[in-house]
């Protein structure tokens, strides 16, 4: 017996995969039916609908460099520490010392692509009128995707602890101190005094939240690590997976009626 | 849609809650055009069980919910600090005599973002934090101004703005004359000019 | 110093860069000769790539001894950054002290034209608007023979892109002619988007954008910027917005003549069920290989930018957000933080959420189209591409030292001296008008000062926000205020006039200085 038939036949082969590989029509329906990875898909589709000049491929385009990042990310933390002490260090170190110096590369320039192919994908959501009814509220959850990948772009800039990351946090981040009532060199944060103490100041405004200290320093490396590696993707993640149910359950892709 | 049948729903469900199962084996017929039988000489449920219900319960989703929102509150509180490890607010930059006039010092820019500058006779600390979104201007010594490179906002000697984005003059910070004779200056206490406290006897020091 | 420094390394690229530009035109001559038969036009692109085969020649010389490839000519960059008149000096015609030499001459006579053009468009922008319902159609329809056959709305373009192209040949390029310049070309794209997307025009205008980069990457300053690790997504992002605004513009051409026609769309015509796999399943597959390839080459090719140590005291000279936000920091030279920084981009995402709830239009679902829902799709277009990518251009490539304007080809020269003297409305109105200065009393902040000072600008926003919307609805928005209903309405036209808001402060910054409308730094408030 060849080698391919005698896995093929063995009793581990048989327990993952539950029927014989998908080379006919009633296999190809089964298939996607029984493989946990495929089942996200329908079984059938309209031809159009998966059309290059269509889809573009962007939204999984998108999905797939949030992979690759969250590889790659999972990879950099071992060796990266979040401290003002040894963030820079680790940096040039992954870059240099480390085997495979190129897992930064890919994750920072994965972000840069996955910032764009979201764009081309709400783009070609837009053009093709796909965010109308019945697939408005799959629409918004997209922007709120969208959003969090900015947010998890802009978090990941602080972390080599270079000039550009921190002039750039503190730039966008200096926005938060002017917040109207809630930071402290907002419009109205003057009003919310009492007995002549100011409630909200730079102590005490959305930026302090944001930043945990007064200026960008080793409180904000730390909350923006926790934001980037954590907090945000598992948001996103979660986003995601009703982001994909629901363009099933919206009725697929879109096409014309 | 399902218009026609959604009536139909309605009513077969309404009776269905009231009279138990008396109507409920026959739920795709037509409403009963009888009223809904007489309710059977049923005993009057326990005013207790009443009372369990809407006060005892009612108070504890009150306090949960109470507490669940304090929780919350917390949690925004927990996001903000109460200890930091900051450096020092005030720091002593040597004595009034040492300063020409019209120079401006960049001797504490880099450790304690304060530029002092003496104008004629007068001292004031000068905070290197641009008003616009708060990156650092340059001296420019030729140009006599404080230029911004974030977003290009342009500041006079004095601390006025008058170019770029900068929505109000840089702030200064309290300066004093301190028991050894040399100046004194408290980052803690901030004064601003479109507030009109740059007047005040605390924002400068005279030669 | 300028362009003398085409090292061997700079040439060879250029070389890879024009060889696969010429390799790309062979092939899409091939496609024409074979696929589409079109003899004429495959003939045209062997002639493009043997140009480009020329380029390729010419930096590749240097490897046996010959002298440099060329460079883009002083005049050229000096036109492009400074305008004509030091264009005119650098190719040897300086203005003489007299005021009467060549230089003077030609840069009146271009200027002139200009304003003869404005005048001109403003003229028949009148007749053919204004005064239409009073001398009747004899200046709308009967002149379009004398217009080759052009309607109102497309000569109107036309004049605003003469404009915009003598005010770069004037100026040089600036923010106020960039800016012109690419709404000019937006608005062409959409006005005569059946010419635009013709395979064969795009593909020139493809070609026209690559040589203008093969050309400009000649020159010292610009290769620094575009040089720059972060930069490389920013060419990305230009290129694939450009293809992908092309595409469905094409795809809604065709549509849009076969739905004349009363055929179906596109879309609709292989309308078959296939199979996920293979058919989706494999695109996928192909697709992560794809994207994988890419990705992995980038990051072998290109190491990930690590400058110096932070130091909370040493800011940069410019600073620069993130490249994706650039609009946003655009935005930021134009309205106060707490507008550009937290109100805005909040109205942004909220605008981009209730856009289902608010467009009633039901065409246009899952089918590409432009004349059913023209009006969403230029105003979203308007909003991603000016409002945001080339906003986003402007910031990268454009934005220097002390955030101060600089030409493509202009060395960032930190002390370029700009004066910002901007100046609010209310000084505007009371001091340089009416000769009145407002003044609180000493040492005390006086709210009734406050108000009166900034009166005139309250009651401009006030009217912006409130006595637009109802107007509108009144007039050329009244067939959308009765199918919409209120709350659909006021939303739409809400976040429309937000929309605009940043254009028209620019503009009121660029032309009068314009710093606020309203401003009351005693409270942090401007706007």
């Amino acid at each position: 017996m060849p080698l391919g038939d005698y896995v093929r036949n063995s009793q581990i082969w048989k327990s993952i995969f539950r029927h014989p590989a998908p080379k006919d029509r009633r296999n190809r329906v089964v298939v996607m039916l029984t493989n946990f990875f495929l089942h996200l898909h329908p079984v059938s589709i309209r031809k159009q609908g998966i059309a290059l000049s269509y889809t573009w491929c962007m939204g999984g385009i998108t999905f797939f460099l949030f992979l690759v990042e969250t590889v790659t990310g999972v990879l950099l933390m071992f060796y990266y520490r979040p401290t003002l002490e040894h963030a820079y260090n680790d940096i040039i170190s992954l870059g240099q010392v480390t085997t495979l110096g190129v897992l930064r590369e890919l994750h920072r320039w994965g972000a840069h692509a996955m910032v764009i192919a979201i764009w081309l994908h709400m783009y070609r959501v837009f053009l093709t009128g796909s965010y109308k009814p019945p697939r408005e509220f799959n629409w918004t959850i997209g922007v709120i995707l969208l959003v969090l990948t900015l947010l998890l772009s802009f978090t990941g800039y602080l972390l080599p602890w270079d000039q550009l990351a921190i002039w750039a946090i503190t730039v966008g981040s200096n926005m938060a101190r002017a917040t109207p009532l809630l930071g402290h060199e907002g419009p109205g944060a003057k009003l919310l005094n009492v007995g002549g103490v100011d409630l909200i100041h730079s102590g005490s405004d959305a930026r302090f939240a944001l930043l945990g200290q007064r200026f960008v320093g080793e409180m904000t490396l730390l909350r923006f690590y926790v934001l980037h590696c954590v907090a945000l993707p598992l948001a996103a993640a979660l986003l995601i997976a009703i982001h994909f149910w629901r363009i099933r359950k919206d009725g697929g892709i879109s096409g014309p009626l | 849609m399902s218009e026609p049948t959604k009536p139909a729903e309605t009513t077969a469900a309404s009776p269905a809650g009231t009279a138990g199962t008396a109507t409920a084996a026959a739920p795709s017929a037509t409403p009963p055009a009888v009223p809904p039988p007489a309710k059977p000489p049923v005993k009057k449920p326990g005013a207790d069980r009443r009372f369990f219900l809407f006060t005892w319960m009612g108070i504890a989703w009150t306090t949960f919910c109470a507490s669940m929102a304090a929780m919350a509150l917390g949690t925004v509180r927990f996001m903000f600090p109460n200890v930091l490890a900051e450096p020092p607010s005030s720091f002593k930059a040597g004595v009034p005599g040492g300063y020409e006039p019209g120079q401006v010092v960049e001797r504490y820019k880099q450790e304690q973002g304060v530029w002092l500058v003496r104008e004629g006779n007068t001292i004031f600390a000068l905070s290197t934090i641009c008003t616009h979104l708060g990156c650092t201007p340059n001296w420019l010594e030729n140009e006599q101004k404080f230029k911004c490179p974030c977003h290009g906002s342009g500041f006079y000697k004095n601390g006025i703005n008058f170019e770029g984005p900068a929505p109000r003059p840089l702030e200064r910070f309290k300066i004093s004359i301190a028991d050894d004779g040399q100046l004194l200056v408290d980052k803690s206490k901030k004064f601003q000019h479109e507030l009109g406290e740059w007047g005040s006897p605390d924002a400068s020091v005279q030669v | 110093m300028h362009g003398a420094d085409l090292n061997p390394q700079v040439q060879n690229g250029l070389a890879w860069y024009y060889l696969v530009v010429m390799l790309a035109n062979v092939g899409f001559g091939w496609y024409q000769l074979k696929v589409n038969q079109s003899r004429k036009w495959a003939y045209f692109w062997f002639a493009v790539s043997g140009l480009f085969l020329l380029h390729v020649l010419m930096y590749v010389m240097h490897n046996f001894g010959s002298d440099q490839g060329r460079f883009l000519p002083y005049w050229v960059r000096d036109l492009s950054d400074y305008g004509l008149s030091r264009g005119l000096t650098s190719m040897g015609l300086p203005p003489a002290p007299g005021n009467l030499s060549l230089n003077d001459i030609i840069t009146r006579s271009v200027e002139f034209l200009m304003y003869l053009c404005l005048g001109l468009w403003i003229c028949d922008a009148l007749f053919s608007y204004v005064l239409r319902v009073r001398i009747g159609a004899m200046f709308t329809e009967d002149t379009r023979e004398l217009f080759c056959g052009m309607g109102a709305g497309e000569r109107m373009v036309l004049w605003w892109i003469i404009i915009s192209v003598l005010m770069v040949i004037l100026y040089g390029t600036g923010a106020v002619t960039y800016f012109m310049l690419a709404n000019a070309v937006f608005a062409a794209v959409l006005v005569w988007r059946k010419l635009f997307t013709e395979p064969n025009v795009a593909w020139l205008v493809m070609n026209l954008m690559l040589l203008f980069g093969g050309w400009s990457m000649t020159d010292p300053d610009f290769r620094h910027i575009i040089g720059k690790p972060d930069n490389v997504p920013i060419v990305f992002l230009v290129f694939t917005v450009a293809y992908f605004t092309w595409l469905p513009l094409r795809r809604a051409v065709i549509n849009d003549e076969r739905m004349e026609r009363g055929e179906p769309p596109l879309e609709k015509i292989e309308d078959e069920k296939v199979l996920v796999w293979p058919d989706l399943v494999y695109t996928e597959l192909i697709c992560m290989v794809v994207v994988t390839v890419i990705l992995v080459v980038w990051a072998v090719a290109l190491p990930a930018p690590l400058e110096q140590p932070a130091s909370s005291t040493k800011t940069p000279n410019p600073s620069k957000a993130p490249w994706y936000f650039l609009g946003l920091q655009e935005m930021l030279v134009y309205y106060d933080p707490w507008l550009a920084g937290v109100v805005f981009p909040t109205l942004i995402i909220l605008g981009l959420m209730a856009m289902p709830y608010i467009d009633f239009n039901q065409k246009g679902n899952g089918y590409y189209t432009f004349k059913e829902r023209a009006f969403s799709i230029i105003s979203f277009l308007f909003g991603f591409v000016i409002l945001w990518v080339v906003l986003i251009f402007l910031g990268t490539f454009l934005r220097g030292p002390n955030w101060n304007f600089y030409g493509l080809y202009e060395e960032w020269d930190p002390h370029k001296l700009v004066p910002l003297n901007n100046v609010n409305l209310s000084d505007y109105f009371w001091i340089r008008w009416l000769g009145i200065l407002w003044e609180h009393p000493t040492g005390s902040v006086s709210l009734w000062v406050i108000f009166m000072r900034e009166l005139p600008g309250i009651l401009l926003i006030l009217a912006f926000f409130f006595v637009l919307p109802p107007l509108l609805a009144k007039t050329i928005m009244r067939s959308f205020f009765l199918r919409m209903g209120f709350i659909r309405y006021i939303t739409l036209v809400m976040l429309l006039l937000l929309m605009a808001s940043l254009p028209i402060k620019m503009l009121l910054r660029w032309t009068i200085d314009l710093k606020y409308i309203v401003a009351i730094p005693e409270f942090f408030f401007h706007i």
